[in-house]
């Protein structure tokens, strides 16, 4: 998804111009952004915190602190890569009030998420197995740690590059492949131990 | 560890189109001779084109209407509590210039003494400490004033 905006060039200057308001305090500019954004960033605060009501909180409080940056924001950066960095840090910052939690400690799987919609898809059959499939999956990656929950959707949802993961998450390369690793082997255990005789989606 | 074992290591990252160019090109010339990593490297691809394509969730209604309105709260009351910051400020220095003067207008009309239950008020030191506790109050409570003001305007617009 980065990468189709980042290849339309109209999109492109179009976040341009909103960076640019922005800074400049212009509400129809936070609106234009925030709309932009919406469906990406509460799911990536969702898929970290599985907690509607926090991702609600943290994505707020994210567009909060957008706005006291924003001046410091240098354009030459990646603006989508910097806004996911400043979401990820307000959720260390929830884990650590949390009983002092971080993200790696977060592994249980108290609140199972039901608020999901099936991607469109023209056959009605078609779309019902896709969404047991997917519901299916999601269940197993829901089960894994946040920091493994965090990787995977920012490479498979988000479709950043693993040098945006580690900017976003503040990490080396080299951990971001490994974390990468260990949470898709993650997803595989918990489909073997749920489903077992299942051998892929 | 041999060459089927170091490719087997990475065919996660190879479906999920995570190794760099030369890797990629290694596992794949790899996997064409080898079944065993041939149809690991098959399930890892599904699952990554499964991971790809979840559920995605419903955003809350009027998320952004929210979001938009607690930002431009937070944003309105920053803005106050600097102004009156600002107004406080500059409210105590004009009053210190008024203190400043008068002191000096005083000593010059009375002569240097102006006793009130045995203080001399024009003496530097008596006029300083009286004038503070009044500017101090009178700046205050204009800036209270003028903020609530502010704040009704604002509710008002």
């Amino acid at each position: 998804m980065i990468l189709a905006a980042a290849m339309n060039p109209e999109a492109l200057s179009g976040a341009e111009d909103a960076i640019t308001r922005l800074k400049r305090g212009d509400p129809d500019a936070l609106t234009a952004m925030i709309s932009r954004y919406q469906h990406r960033l509460y799911r990536y605060l969702l898929q970290l915190v599985r907690q509607p009501a926090t991702a609600e909180d943290l994505f707020q409080q994210t567009w909060l602190r957008v706005m006291e940056r924003i001046g410091r924001y240098d354009a030459r950066r990646d603006f989508e890569a910097w806004l996911f960095s400043v979401a990820h840090n307000l959720a260390v910052d929830f884990w650590r009030g949390k009983r002092g939690e971080s993200l790696d400690a977060d592994g249980d799987s108290s609140e199972p998420s039901r608020d999901r919609l099936a991607a469109g898809d023209p056959d009605a059959l078609e779309q019902l197995l896709d969404f047991e499939r997917g519901a299916i999956l999601a269940a197993c990656v829901h089960d894994l740690p946040a920091i493994h929950r965090e990787v995977l959707t920012l490479r498979f949802e988000e479709d950043m590059k693993l040098e945006e993961i580690a900017e976003v998450a503040g990490i080396p390369l080299s951990t971001v492949k490994s974390r990468l690793r260990r949470a898709l082997e993650g997803v595989r255990a918990v489909m073997a131990a749920r489903f077992p005789g299942r051998r892929s989606v | 560890m041999n060459e089927h074992e170091s490719i087997a290591e990475v065919l996660a990252l190879a479906a999920a189109g995570a190794l760099d160019a030369a890797d990629q090109r290694r596992v794949d010339e790899h996997a064409r001779e080898c079944p065993t990593c041939r149809r690991e490297l098959e399930i890892w691809s599904v699952y990554s084109l499964g991971l790809g394509r979840l559920p995605q969730p419903a955003v809350p209604a009027q998320l952004m209407e929210r979001t938009r309105a607690r930002v431009w709260q937070e944003r309105a009351a920053v803005a106050d509590r600097r102004w009156n910051e600002l107004m406080l400020t500059a409210l105590a220095l004009f009053a210190w210039t008024v203190g400043l003067t008068f002191w000096f207008l005083f000593r010059v009309l009375t002569g240097g003494a102006l006793v009130i239950m045995g203080a001399n008020l024009v003496r530097l030191g008596t006029w300083s400490a009286v004038s503070t506790v009044l500017v101090w109050l009178t700046a205050a409570v204009a800036a209270i004033v003028l903020g609530k003001r502010r704040r009704e305007l604002r509710r008002v617009s």
